[in-house]
């Protein structure tokens, strides 16, 4: 049963959104071999401008996480006591956080007369130039809303790390930079892998908070499929939108499968 | 020496952490509550001019609020037990029976994880937009199940797998009926992490924007939904914010149970970590 609803809900759709944006009717009728809907995709300057934001948010989340969360994974493993357990319950928390409730919050702190700019006024600074509705406040919602998963799969990486070696390296001399290099890093490849495709799938499907948080114009992959297809009347367009963001996630999706694959055979 | 050395020795960075992870990540939400109790609030002031529960009556007074949490919570309740109806007994199939095509479909459903979301919820409303499903309760149950199944099947199976093999077998021994061994053994110690796994998708659930809104929205309103039109189209801050402290409470309830779960390692392998 289950098993029947997965196919008809998750291998059905994919399999359908593929075959009928290029197998479908002409302008005759007549059913037949047809790219023009990707073609139309690839040569309009908005559609393409939309994509290379999808791919640079991706990018700059991606960077912006790793730096972000890599140090506090590495502090959470090497330290125990009181205070690494708040840190952790603080890095995990905005998991319980909706990306709606975030998206308001982030208006009310970093928008226009927002909490910040109160502080900045008190403190007699000039008003920040808010992100709000510009590319970069997709970009700081979700790093915001990606950082507990993020820290989560490394430390579950660094778990595989275990304190002899780190000591053993110690012992013949070896700096904290070295040992990060030579010990850690190598073990945690996959864990950065991992991470990394969480956050290209997550940001290729993201659309509550770039489509709260950011430009009307150029818009994120999300947005864009969800405006073609419902302010637009166009699911033609919309899937075809919806297949090229599944190709540019399956070099990500089939790596996690195969991640996951070999962490998991029972 | 050395050791003894750290161990007295201030935590410098992880205050540091711990100092710019609450600015960043406790403050915003602060703000939120701060301007849900606001009655006036206006810009150069650092705090609310008057505080007061004036916008909560407003807001609770509103007809399309109470609308949106009706649907909000009959939708969850309905895809909850679905998926645990659906994804319960294939867990403890997956976790237990060996059977041919195990594996394969095992991965069928990590497949639908390693698509990208949204896509996919787009291709599944193309065929929602033949069936007629757009715009009903059904065809958003429907999509919010797809959301669940995966959460559904990962953590029971991670459950019933830590179950210990030799109790279950020594009570068969004394003479236990397989179904008596199910309820008085299996299910006791698989119990807490599948209540999480239920009390998780029922909070995720209720927070799924993005099906509703492809799939629902106008004819089916859910709280994020109506959230979503507060923040592009509502003058009053106030109506937001109240919402937020409102739409949070379940979310605060699952923080509290489902800690034992994240902390337990078992959600991030889930996860392929």
């Amino acid at each position: 049963m289950p098993v029947v609803l997965v196919i008809w809900m998750v291998v059905w759709p994919i399999i359908s959104a593929i075959v009928r944006t290029i197998w479908r009717p002409d302008a005759s009728g007549a059913y037949g071999f047809n790219l023009d809907t990707y073609i139309f995709f690839f040569t309009d300057r908005y559609s393409l401008d939309n994509l290379s934001l999808t791919l640079w948010t991706t990018g700059i989340c991606a960077i912006l996480l790793l730096v972000i969360c890599l140090p506090i994974a590495l502090y959470l493993r090497f330290s125990a006591g009181r205070l690494p357990a708040y840190v952790q319950g603080l890095a995990i928390f905005p998991m319980f956080v909706p990306s709606i409730i975030l998206s308001y919050a982030f208006i009310r702190v970093l928008g226009p007369n927002g909490m910040v700019d109160l502080i900045l006024n008190a403190a007699g600074l000039p008003k920040i130039r808010t992100p709000y509705l510009t590319p970069w406040g997709p970009v700081i919602g979700l790093v915001w809303d990606n950082i507990p998963l993020t820290v989560l799969i490394l430390l579950a990486g660094l778990g595989a790390v275990t304190n002899q070696s780190v000591e053993a390296a110690r012992d013949v001399g070896a700096g904290p930079i070295r040992v990060f290099w030579d010990i850690i890093l190598p073990r945690l490849g996959n864990s950065i892998l991992v991470a990394l495709s969480f956050t290209v799938l997550g940001l290729f499907s993201a659309f509550t908070l770039p489509y709260v948080l950011g430009p009307a114009a150029p818009e994120m992959m999300g947005p864009f499929m969800q405006r073609t297809f419902r302010d637009l009347y166009d699911p033609l367009n919309a899937t075809t939108q919806a297949v090229i963001a599944f190709g540019f996630c399956l070099v990500f999706g089939l790596f996690y499968v195969r991640s996951v694959a070999k962490n998991r055979t029972p | 020496m050395a050791r003894t050395l750290a161990a007295t020795r201030i935590d410098w960075v992880g205050v540091a952490f711990a100092v710019v992870l609450t600015i960043v990540i406790v403050f915003p939400l602060l703000v939120v509550g701060t301007w849900a109790f606001a009655e006036v609030w206006r810009f150069p002031a650092l705090i609310p001019q008057q505080f007061g529960l004036r916008f909560w009556n407003q807001t609770l007074a509103r007809a399309d609020v109470w609308e949106a949490l009706r649907t909000s919570l009959s939708l969850s309740v309905m895809v909850t037990f679905l998926s645990a109806l659906i994804c319960l007994p294939a867990a403890y199939a997956f976790a237990r029976l060996k059977f041919p095509g195990r594996d394969i479909l095992f991965f069928s459903f990590l497949v639908g994880h390693a698509f990208p979301k949204f896509g996919l919820l787009v291709a599944i409303a193309a065929i929602f937009l033949q069936l007629n499903l757009i715009g009903t309760f059904w065809g958003v149950v429907l999509i919010q199940l797809v959301g669940t199944l995966l959460f559904m099947i990962w953590i029971p199976v991670a459950a019933f797998q830590s179950v210990d093999r030799r109790m279950e077998e020594a009570a068969r021994d004394v003479g236990a009926k397989p179904l008596r061994v199910f309820w008085s053994i299996t299910l006791p110690q698989a119990g807490p992490t599948i209540a999480a796994a239920v009390l998780l998708s029922f909070v995720g659930t209720f927070y799924e924007t993005e099906g509703a809104w492809l799939i629902g929205a106008p004819a089916v309103r859910t709280m994020p939904v109506l959230m979503i039109s507060f923040i592009n189209n509502q003058m009053v801050i106030q109506y937001g914010a109240v919402l937020s402290v409102i739409l949070w409470v379940p979310s605060f309830v699952a923080l509290l149970f489902a800690r034992r779960v994240i902390g337990g390692g078992a959600f991030a392998r889930g996860f392929g970590g």
